[in-house]
């Protein structure tokens, strides 16, 4: 499934989101600095193009921390208690397309002030989009009688960074969003997510 | 004989194949498996496939070779051996259906790697990897190349080249458009058409993505702009998840129905992608092939375009910024014998803002690599800003490096009606595509008269049509001269441009200032000059985007002239401001910046324009010494100070630091030419791998305004380039950042690396994953928490005064 957002729910990003990643714990900036701060904002809203792409794979889990999604095998402690209890897992990715990473690169020109702020704006709205198809994934899953766990990304805890591939290949990434990986397995856009999203059962019952 | 594809191709209908992965995957292709393996591996079920597509109706077949390249088939004799038997195959089932008459496509796919700056692969990269594979194809009989499915306008201008570069075959070019009718980098239709034609494709489209009723908006936009023939092959509709399989839902017969309505767009080439099968092309075909054949018309715009926006001119005069040209700017001199890109970038961005619709680039200076520093320079901007280039350099070897670099279809400066200029130009335009500004002088010199230019300007358009490049493609320069020393100057030039106009149908520029030469307040005559020379039809304008009077003069016109609807940006640029009083000319308020303290106190606050403002003034009567450390440095030690106590956060920090870079520039500018102190050079560097870079930036911003030279050497850098920099520049001190886990490694390598080459060489190190244990452990000589972390110990390293 892909999906492309609106831009009015970036809109909604929160500030104190912002702020944080900014590393601004408590109060409002300084105005020189909100002032900067306003008019990223909506360079960045103007430049994200929102996309996503979704599917859903069943989900095996073995002993030893071992657990297979759909063809994929995953050696995990962390991921293996995260998916406690479910039997599918969605594979999610999500990103604010290449425009959002240059309007951070033409930020980085003007000064490291501005460079700041878009990439903390940036993260902010990266997250504010995933909660979005969170909530549209949530409402599903609560017709069907599942409850969603929360969201968890390689390089979380012990899941190895190298399942990107694996995302790469199961939501074909590069085709359907324009998402590559580096040979490091960066996102090329920066401003991209890829999380496992586990749909549990309260109890037994069919879907 | 039967005929050539180019002897048929828009002069008739033809008809592609339809997809090939869909039908293999119904045959047992997996997930994850090569598709081209089944060239070797499945012989029958390929052949069987493309069998059908003929009797179906199919004029060209694509070989089953869409991702084949070295990066997924790292072995060059399986390379060759898949190729082989891709092209075999493809000619077995031609003779087996007795269709003669059909063509075989050797199908380019996209590499699966990003280009940089955002990806890793070079262009250079790129064609050599899409040249191995058009040599086999051309060995192994292939009619023609199509290069498909491209997303990135600049990954499709490398496989252009390639297919140029090493085959004399055909070449066809069709993109993957989004329903916001976009390439996945930010492409849109009119920049990917005058990128492709530019090129020299012998026919451009679309394919992929969309099913025929959603392409149907794109495929109205390439009508309407392309002149080569156009190519369209849908989806069959949008895929959808069944059963972890992908479907797709339009049938051949709805297929052909929606193919009617685009067919009636005036397409002349018509075929299928993913879902479509022979029944799909059957019935397409029996729908258009009733329909009436409309070859394309040529369209005769004249189009720049950049990697995601184009420049039409003739809409409304274009304005050129001239801001990036060493010419009578020392500044700007400086900061080329520098290299000192972000300068370059910075002052491309302010024009941008101004209003500029081109940028100017030209780098020459004496005892420089133009060639080197050009490329470099278009490079930089192009990953930056969304403008077209105008490429300016009388280099021919500075010209087509930059051409071939350049990602888009840039305006080139310039060709004149000398042999040995148009022998050097014409064959780059050709080659590369762009748009040139004509220069309308000889060998014997610049004509007096106006008739003299034209007849030059005729010249020259013969000339171009000899190699194949139409008047769209250039653009006659009226020549300005100065008023001051030849009264008629003006008069010369503005009869120029309406003749050019009136009588060749020409698109006109000019580099509009040098008409008032050796005159009091030039900008008074420039502006003047402007109206007058666009009211004449003039199509883009060299000039200065910063200046005031200039733009008073470009927005009054078209609003004037109906081309700023409802005056919509004339409103939107005067609005609530009052014209200057008192002598007019020199109305800046210093006032306000007086009255809000002193320098110190705009940079402690973190106010940029303030400091700025409050800087020039100060420049007038005091030191630029004096002014650095009377003001910049106290203010910059207070601010850190309270960075360190905890009283003031990161941004507010940086806010500062920006300011007091610049005010720094100001003074720079002012001292450019004179040698300037420093404590010392650092080398920066985020390690390969890590792409994260803003907290290196934030230190380079603070090292700088504590007078501290930096090689920056950007992100993702390798061990290697690190070393070798560092013993080169006889670098004290490197500076090396992480942000992931993951590329700590590298910098551990980079450290160990460093040690070995240059052993008197320190190291600081920093970044979210590091701790004053870890870099203990990697051998760095020092953990910087922070920016102001790194300053201290730069100025223990260097010996330099700390900070109180």
């Amino acid at each position: 499934m892909i999906l492309e957002g609106e831009k009015g729910l970036l809109e909604r990003t929160p500030r104190r989101e912002i702020l944080r990643y900014m590393g601004i714990r408590s109060g409002e900036p300084d105005p020189a600095l909100g002032k900067t701060l306003d008019r990223c904002f909506s360079e960045m809203l103007s430049a994200a193009e929102p996309r996503a792409a979704v599917e859903t794979d069943p989900l095996a889990l073995g002993g030893e921390d071992g657990l297979t999604i759909g063809m994929v095998a995953v050696q995990s402690r962390d991921l293996s208690r995260n998916l406690r209890g479910c039997r599918s897992v969605y594979w999610m990715a999500a990103t604010l397309g290449a425009g959002a990473d240059r309007v951070i690169r033409r930020a980085g020109v003007l000064g490291a002030g501005e460079h700041l702020c878009c990439e903390a704006i940036g993260s902010a709205m990266a997250e504010c989009w995933c909660d979005y198809i969170n909530d549209r994934l949530k409402e599903k899953a609560a017709k069907e009688g599942t409850l969603l766990r929360p969201r968890f990304s390689p390089g979380y805890g012990d899941l190895e960074l190298g399942l990107q591939r694996a995302f790469e290949e199961r939501l074909q990434m590069r085709r359907r969003l324009g998402i590559t990986l580096t040979e490091s397995l960066l996102m090329v856009p920066s401003k991209s997510v890829t999380a496992f999203i586990g749909r549990r059962f309260p109890e037994e019952g069919g879907e | 004989m039967a005929k050539s594809f180019l002897e048929r191709l828009g002069k008739e209908w033809l008809f592609w194949d339809g997809g090939m992965g869909t039908l293999l995957q119904e045959q047992g292709l997996k997930g994850g498996e090569k598709p081209e393996t089944w060239n070797l591996s499945h012989p029958d079920i390929i052949r069987e496939i493309h069998r059908r597509y003929l009797l179906a109706g199919a004029d060209i077949l694509n070989t089953n070779t869409f991702g084949l390249n070295r990066l997924k088939f790292p072995r060059e004799r399986e390379l060759a051996s898949v190729a082989s038997a891709a092209l075999r195959l493809a000619r077995e089932a031609r003779r087996e259906s007795g269709r003669e008459d059909a063509y075989i496509a050797l199908d380019l796919g996209p590499t699966g790697k990003l280009l940089r700056p955002f990806g890793e692969l070079d262009l250079e990269e790129a064609v050599t990897l899409f040249g191995e594979v058009v040599r086999l194809g051309k060995e192994e009989g292939a009619d023609l190349i199509l290069i498909e499915t491209m997303s990135d306008s600049y990954e499709s201008k490398a496989a252009v080249l390639a297919a140029h570069e090493n085959s004399d075959l055909p070449v066809v070019v069709t993109n993957i458009y989004d329903s916001r009718h976009k390439l996945l980098t930010g492409g849109g239709t009119e920049s990917t058409v005058a990128l492709l034609e530019g090129l020299g494709v012998d026919a451009l489209g679309v394919n992929c993505g969309l099913g025929p009723k959603e392409m149907l908006p794109i495929v109205k936009e390439l009508a309407e702009i392309t002149s080569v023939p156009l190519v369209v092959s849908p989806n069959a509709g949008l895929p959808r998840a069944e059963g972890g399989r992908t479907v797709y839902d339009v049938s051949p017969e709805e297929f052909a129905r929606e193919m009617e309505k685009i067919a009636a767009l005036g397409i002349q080439v018509a075929g299928g992608c993913c879902g479509t099968t022979p029944e799909h092309i059957r019935s397409m075909r029996e729908a258009l092939e009733k329909l009436p054949f409309r070859p394309r018309e040529k369209k005769r715009r004249t189009v720049v375009s950049s990697y995601a926006r184009a420049e039409v001119l003739g809409e409304k005069p274009v304005l050129i910024g001239e801001r990036l040209n060493p010419t009578g700017k020392k500044r700007l001199q400086q900061a080329l014998r520098e290299e000192d890109m972000d300068y370059l970038l910075g002052e491309g961005l302010k024009q941008e803002k101004s209003g500029a619709g081109i940028l100017d680039v030209n780098v020459g200076l004496p005892g420089i690599d133009e060639a080197a520093l050009l490329t470099r320079a278009t490079e930089e901007l192009q990953s930056v800003l969304d403008l077209p280039l105008q490429l300016d350099t009388a280099d021919p070897v500075a010209l087509e490096r930059a051409m071939r670099r350049y990602n888009g279809k840039p305006m080139v400066n310039s060709v004149s009606g000398k042999k040995e200029s148009m022998e050097t130009v014409f064959p780059l335009l050709k080659r590369y595509g762009g748009v040139a500004v004509a220069l309308p002088l000889t060998e014997a010199g610049i004509p007096d008269s106006a008739r003299g230019r034209i007849e030059v300007a005729k010249t020259i358009l013969r000339e171009a049509e000899n190699w194949g490049i139409g008047p769209e493609d250039l653009v006659l320069d009226g020549l300005t001269m100065t008023i001051s020393s030849d009264p008629g100057a003006a008069m010369t030039t503005l009869e120029t441009i309406r003749l050019a106009r009136e009588e060749l149908g020409l698109h006109t520029i000019l580099g509009v200032s040098n008409v008032s030469f050796g005159l009091p307040r030039r900008e008074i005559v420039n502006a003047h000059f402007l109206t007058l020379a666009m009211g004449l039809g003039l199509s883009a304008a060299i000039m200065n985007p910063g200046s005031e009077a200039m733009m008073q003069s470009y927005r009054s016109y078209l609003a004037l002239t109906a081309k700023d609807e409802n005056c919509m940006d004339y409103i939107a640029a005067y609005a609530g401001t009052t014209a200057p009083t008192g002598g007019g000319a020199a109305a800046k308020t210093v006032s306000a910046a007086a009255a809000a303290g002193s320098l110190k106190e705009a940079v402690e606050r973190g106010l940029k324009d303030l400091a700025v403002s409050e800087t020039k003034q100060q420049l007038l009567n005091r030191e630029p010494l004096e002014i650095i450390d009377g003001e910049l440095i106290p203010a910059l030690d207070t601010v850190g100070q309270g960075f360190e106590k905890g009283t003031l956060f990161l941004p507010q920090l940086l806010m500062s630091a920006e300011a007091a870079k610049a005010a720094f520039e100001v003074i720079k500018g002012k001292m450019a030419g004179r040698e300037r102190e420093t404590k010392g050079r650092i080398l920066l560097a985020t390690v390969k791998g890590d792409i994260h870079d803003i907290g290196k930036n934030i230190v380079k911003v603070l090292l700088e305004n504590y007078g501290y030279e930096i090689l920056d050497l950007g992100k993702d850098v390798d061990p290697e380039t690190v070393a070798e920099t560092a013993v080169r520049e006889n670098i004290a001190l490197v500076g090396l950042s992480a942000l992931m886990t993951t590329t700590v490694v590298n910098m551990e390598a980079t450290i160990r690396l460093l040690r070995k080459r240059k052993p008197d060489t320190k190291i600081v190190v920093g970044g979210a994953v590091m701790t004053k244990d870890y870099a203990e452990k990697i051998g760095a000589d020092r953990y910087a928490r922070d920016a102001m972390a790194t300053v201290r110990y730069a100025d223990e390293v260097f010996g330099a005064d700390t900070i109180s």
